[in-house]
């Protein structure tokens, strides 16, 4: 008996050694432990985010430290930045999430894994793919959480899961992806049919199909990349006509001139109307036209320039009003001359002065702008209206209401450069 | 006799009746500031010149409100209100105009975006613009940030009275705008009874093109949503028109940089066409 007992004694002493001598083989071997090993040593407890530190041992220490417990911060936001060491791509992130559901099938600390995961994905580039986030919905474990009585229906059955649940959805909600069947099928078989996550989704699957075309002036999901095209794009946008043709003046080069120096031509692409041509040319050549911008137009969340070529409106003394052909129109005739107005209650009009602006002849967009881009561009347009060439140009630069300005306004002082038409034409 | 000094920072305390007492209702509370413990009284501003001012102004008021109504409701003619199919609520022709309008942003709860509100040029539009950054402030508790907005100011009457616009005439709001392309989100706050709707709000889209020339946008009220705290509602009903107390433009499309608006005029005009009661079902969506 004495000897059995010794035996299990001895037997019982043996293993801590073991264990200690296989910490002290895991802890002589050079170099980074692989991320499976990381995971499953078993005498972590329970992980948190950074906010709440956890006291581990870490087992690449010397063999000294081995024999005090030493205390290091490790968090799961750790997993994911030795993933990112190799390179942050959807492939990575993946693989963080298949370890940590292979690791455990009861998926401890799943809820603050899920959390982590969510602030890591705008940096590994994934925020807007759907195929990751069913995977992040996929490591909850399924059919745990939904209520089996009605006390657990009423009290809000484990609700830190729950929320966790809707923060993935809140997520998807502020990056504009939408759900799938997938997402459904998940958070039925993991919440139930009830439940906050699913109420969500029902939410989603309402309002984002009924806000999707809501837009009258669609931006697409992906911008041409090439600057001539974006400009194409976005000048089309703003010419409000669709009669409106764009030229292309100047295509972006770079090339190295006699000195080795490298001389960038940037780009030059305009756009003019039929309607505006036909204004310019009534212009009056004694009258500047000015060359305005730089005003910013977004698009989503890039930021284009575009310049205005425009002239000062006619002071009322001087303005002509031409008489209207009557054979523009032969179905109806264009102007009426009644003996009664409209009374009030088919009056349509609001009782406001129309803002009295100039007209708006040309429109153009470039990389650079200064005034030599600039006035190429004008002597372009000059091919196509002549009387850009009798016309002193005014160039108003950094003149737009784009700027923020924190102290009382003070207009910026116009760049003023008349430029013969003549002197250009040379 | 008495004037609030400066309302903006000391808002005017609500009274919570509950079973168990009377509770202030507070106002959001940046965290990290101290909560404002300064008893009634003291916001008060004892000023006399002040003070007779405001009786002078108050009791004009209620004179003028008193003798208007012998023209007409609201002092505008009988026939004026029933035949009207358009009305201009608000155009910025004068300095003045610009007091209707408040604009905040959410330095309030320590970001980052600035905006601001002034004349245009030429005297004949607002200009609305500044910068947006959505940086979150770093106090622990908001989660997001980058948010401007301009909301008009309650309609008050003879001894700070709260009046409402009464838009029943209509269904339809127009603007005359000329935006940087940037998504804009139109505000509707209306009077409501109960405490539980004192952030109810109506909201829609108001998407810009961009560009140097003016836009004519006309958003049917049939297309509001109801809203609360910025999360939409379950139950939607229609915008009811008689009692109107603020419109807001707000801007928060999560992209960082300069923004501005022109605004010409907001009016409200009956759009004969539109014969849509409300563009979202009204049955209960949680059985």
């Amino acid at each position: 008996m004495n000897a059995t007992r010794f035996l299990f004694h001895t037997r019982s002493l043996r293993l801590p050694l073991l264990c200690v001598a296989g910490l002290r083989n895991k802890s002589l071997s050079s170099g980074p432990i692989p991320l499976h090993q990381f995971l499953s040593s078993d005498h972590c407890t329970r992980r948190c985010l950074c906010s709440k530190p956890v006291f581990r041992r870490d087992p690449s220490q010397s063999e000294e430290s081995q024999n005090k417990p030493d205390k290091t911060l490790i968090s799961y936001d750790n997993l994911f930045e030795r993933a990112a060491l190799d390179s942050k791509n959807k492939a990575t992130f993946s693989h963080v999430l298949d370890v940590f559901k292979n690791k455990d099938i009861r998926r401890r600390g799943h809820v603050e894994f899920i959390y982590a995961a969510l602030k890591k994905m705008p940096e590994f580039g994934v925020e807007q793919d759907l195929a990751i986030y069913n995977k992040l919905l996929d490591v909850f474990p399924k059919e745990v959480f939904i209520p089996r009585n009605f006390i657990q229906r009423m009290f809000n059955h484990y609700p830190r899961q729950q929320e966790c649940g809707v923060q993935i959805l809140e997520q998807m909600e502020n990056y504009g992806v939408l759900p799938n069947v997938e997402t459904k099928v998940l958070l039925i078989q993991i919440f139930g049919k009830k439940s906050h996550p699913i109420r969500k989704y029902q939410r989603l699957m309402y309002w984002f199909p009924r806000f999707k075309h809501v837009n009258p002036y669609p931006v697409p999901r992906e911008l041409p990349q090439d600057p001539v095209d974006l400009a194409r794009f976005s000048l089309h946008r703003i010419a409000a006509d669709l009669n409106a043709k764009v030229t292309v003046y100047q295509m972006p080069s770079s090339d190295h001139n006699e000195d080795g120096n490298l001389v960038c031509q940037p780009y030059i692409v305009g756009i003019q109307s039929p309607d505006q041509r036909e204004v310019l040319a009534k212009h009056r050549p004694n009258r500047p036209v000015f060359v305005e911008g730089p005003f910013p137009l977004w698009l989503k969340r890039t930021c284009v320039y575009y310049y205005v070529l425009r002239a000062d409106p006619l002071p009322p003394e001087e303005k002509v009003e031409e008489p209207v052909d009557p054979e523009r129109n032969f179905f109806y005739p264009l102007e009426l001359e009644l003996d009664y107005d409209r009374d009030l209650g088919d009056d349509e009009d609001f009782d406001v002065d129309e803002v009295e602006e100039g007209p708006v002849y040309a429109m153009c967009m470039t990389d650079s702008g200064d005034r030599d881009t600039l006035a190429k561009w004008i002597s372009g347009l000059q091919e196509t209206n002549p009387i850009l060439g009798c016309t002193p140009t005014v160039f108003r630069l950094d003149s737009g209401p784009s700027e923020v300005q924190s102290c009382t306004v003070s207009d910026h002082p116009e760049i003023e450069d008349v430029l013969q038409g003549q002197k250009m034409a040379q | 006799m008495f004037c609030v000094k400066n309302a903006r920072l000391h808002p005017r305390t609500i009274w919570h009746f509950t079973s168990y007492g009377v509770l202030p209702i507070r106002c959001y509370r940046r965290p990290g500031v101290p909560p404002d413990n300064t008893p009634p009284w003291k916001k008060i501003d004892f000023n006399f010149s002040k003070g007779v001012q405001g009786i002078k102004k108050h009791f004009g008021l209620l004179k003028k409100e008193m003798f208007e109504r012998f023209e007409g409701p609201q002092g505008r003619p009988m026939r004026e209100i029933m035949l009207e199919q358009t009305r201009v609520v608000w155009e910025f022709r004068n300095q003045e105009s610009l007091e209707q309008w408040v604009v905040s942003s959410d330095e309030e709860m320590g970001g980052k975006s600035k905006i601001y509100l002034r004349l245009s040029r030429n005297n004949q539009t607002a200009l609305l613009y500044g910068n947006m950054c959505t940086e979150v402030p770093k106090d622990g508790e908001t989660r997001y940030s980058g948010y401007c907005t301009l909301r008009s100011k309650q309609l008050l009457g003879a001894f700070n009275v709260k009046t409402h616009h009464d838009w029943s005439n209509f269904n339809t709001l127009y603007l005359r705008i000329r935006g940087d392309g940037r998504p804009w989100m139109m505000n509707i706050a209306t009077e409501t009874y109960f405490q539980h709707q004192k952030n109810d709000m109506y909201n829609y889209f108001l998407y810009t093109r961009g560009g140097p020339y003016w836009q004519d946008v006309k958003i049917p009220f049939s297309k509001f949503f109801l809203t609360s705290r910025g999360r939409i509602q379950d139950d939607q009903h229609p915008l009811w028109l008689d009692k109107i107390n603020t419109l807001g433009f707000t801007l928060g499309d999560k992209a960082d940089g300069p923004f501005h608006l022109e605004i010409d005029c907001i009016g409200v005009c009956n759009d004969r066409a539109h014969t849509e009661e409300f563009a979202y079902e009204k049955y209960k969506k949680n059985p």
